[in-house]
């Protein structure tokens, strides 16, 4: 099965990208049509954005409970928590899958679902 | 079969449903290959209100491996895109569909083909209009001419066509599911009936075709039509796939839907029967995802398959040296996972690279088309058909049932006998000449609704 390996632009290891194989190259190159520099530049920047989400998530507000104010994008930034022990949150950016280590971010998801991080 | 419904997942996804490929030099234009991939498996013509199409949210894609590693070097995609031009009817059509432009369509399909290579990605064109389904007379009356208008030449010299077509591939699945059973040889079977003929159980279902012809210099790794069977630069790996995205959000109570991440294959198919009768139940949706390069880890299938376990527990008495056979098959390794190298058939090779364990389509582009084509493929001595790539009237299950029975054994181990019973081995279906044509797409018109209320006419 595929394998995580280190991102472009990744953070120290701490991000990890799925969707590296030959075939995915060749897809992102034609479905997503924008092709690998589109792929890569996200990859890079959602990693700078989470490495000042992780040291700022202390003094961040919490999350509160709100009404949706529409429609989700056709395209939603979508992400999960992969292993909550781990800290690893997977993202999913247009047709880009990443997965960082964010205990910071893992930790604000899992309160804001209600739970706690065993 | 050859892989409908195949898998416990991806036959609960119709659309995403790969249920065949085939691959071959074209008869009436041989500086061409065609590949055709089906998806929605067994499609009853009377398909209304809403009436087959291809999903707007998958990804179809044909694979070509032209140097000879397991990898695409080629991809061709597809994405489709639907369009209600009426939203204030119930009906598929207002009046007759008399063109593709007919406004009295109300829900029509075109989609985008794209061509990805290994440093180019190019989209070969936009918009093609698919043909509406076959409804019926007062609906489609003139389908000829809307099955025509579907066929789309492209620029760079390719053919197009995607669309509703009857299902070319021919087998008995009531008997063959019903433990093994052959019709005509069912007299033999462990749990006995009179022998009859077979029955051509999709005869009148329809599927839905992505058909595309190409210039063979667009394929090969050289850019060269190669004419000599042995040049390896004459052999290509082909398969189909579809995709969905990973994760598909629901917009409440709207029919709109978002998705995210990456496109993840759901069904794949080169070979026909591979996944449907070699890979175990539980490995199917997981075969399904894989690439071929990535099939080394099925290779116990294929070396000890299942059916030919079960074929003289079936059938008593008549596969005794069948039943006999413990070594590995290494006949079907090679016509499934590493080609046929030089020397094994005489005057044909289809070969990847040494240590490649990797299921695909493999046509030698340099073998010219049959001019009487032989069902029964290499084993009617026709080396332009199937395991030479795949022709549409190929007979893939006569052909497989006899391989795995033990037929093609001889080609590595030649001190082995063949049981008497393999020749008798058949479906004994002989398909309706009309199940195909003789021109691009090769698949033929789609049954209609009204003249095909029932499966069992």
């Amino acid at each position: 099965m595929k394998k995580l390996t280190p991102a472009v632009g990744g953070a120290g290891g701490e991000a990890a990208s799925e969707g590296t194989s030959r075939r995915e190259f060749l897809q992102v190159g034609g479905g997503a049509a924008a092709g690998a520099a589109l792929m890569l530049g996200t990859s890079g920047a959602a990693s700078v954005a989470f490495g000042k989400s992780e040291a700022g998530a202390a003094a961040e507000p919490k999350a509160t409970v709100t009404k949706p104010s529409g429609s989700p994008p056709r395209e939603p930034v979508t992400a999960y928590v992969r292993n909550a022990q781990r800290g690893e949150v997977t993202v999913m950016s247009g047709k880009h899958e990443t997965t960082y280590h964010d205990p910071a971010l893992a930790k604000r998801l899992i309160d804001a679902a209600g739970g706690t991080i065993k | 079969m050859s892989s409908h419904r195949e898998a416990p997942e991806v036959s609960k996804d119709p659309v995403a449903d790969n249920t065949d490929t085939y691959a071959f030099v074209s008869p009436d234009n041989p500086t061409t290959v065609t590949i055709i991939t089906n998806y929605l498996p067994a499609e009853v013509p009377a398909g209304g209100p809403t009436f087959f199409e291809f999903g707007d949210d998958v990804l179809y894609s044909i694979y070509i491996d032209n140097d000879r590693d397991g990898r695409a070097d080629i991809v061709y995609e597809f994405c489709f895109e639907s369009e209600i031009t009426n939203p204030n009817t119930f009906l598929y059509n207002t009046g007759p569909i008399g063109s593709l432009g007919d406004p009295n369509w109300s829900k029509r399909q075109s989609y985008t083909v794209s061509r990805i290579g290994r440093k180019h990605a190019m989209v070969l064109a936009k918009g093609l209009a698919c043909p509406p389904c076959n409804i019926g007379p007062r609906s489609t009356p003139s389908y000829a001419k809307l099955e025509k208008e579907a066929v789309h030449s492209l620029p760079g010299g390719q053919k197009v066509f995607a669309g509703q077509r009857n299902d070319p591939f021919f087998v008995d699945i009531g008997s063959i599911f019903d433990l093994g059973d052959l019709r005509p040889i069912q007299n033999l079977h462990l749990i006995p009936t009179e022998a009859t003929a077979g029955v051509d159980t999709l005869q009148t279902l329809n599927c839905h075709s992505i058909a595309l012809q190409i210039p063979i210099g667009q394929l090969t790794a050289n850019g060269s039509a190669p004419n000599e069977v042995t040049n390896p630069n004459a052999v290509l790996g082909i398969w189909g796939s579809a995709s969905r995205r990973k994760v598909k959000i629901r917009h409440d109570g709207k029919d709109d839907q978002s998705a995210a991440g990456p496109w993840v294959q759901v069904s794949r198919l080169g070979s026909p029967l591979f996944n449907e009768v070699l890979i175990p139940m539980s490995r199917k949706d997981e075969w399904n995802a894989r690439e071929p390069s990535e099939d080394e880890d099925f290779l116990p299938y294929v070396q000890h398959p299942e059916l030919a376990k079960l074929l003289p527990l079936l059938y008593p008495k008549q596969f005794p040296n069948l039943e006999g056979l413990t070594a590995p098959r290494e006949d079907l390794v090679a016509i499934f996972l590493t080609g046929l190298p030089a020397g094994v058939v005489p005057g044909f090779q289809n070969v990847s690279k040494k240590g490649v364990l990797a299921e695909m389509l493999r046509l030698n582009v340099a073998v010219a088309p049959a001019s009487s084509p032989n069902p029964l493929g290499f084993l009617g001595g026709d080396l332009a058909g199937y395991p030479n790539g795949r022709r549409v009237t190929d007979d893939v299950t006569n052909i497989s049932l006899r391989a795995v029975a033990g037929a093609t054994f001889p080609l590595v181990h030649k001190g082995y006998k063949p049981d008497a019973a393999v020749s008798a081995v058949e479906q004994g279906i002989t398909p309706l000449a009309t199940r195909t044509q003789a021109t691009f797409p090769y698949v033929t018109t789609p049954h209609d609704g009204f003249d095909f209320p029932s499966v069992t006419k």
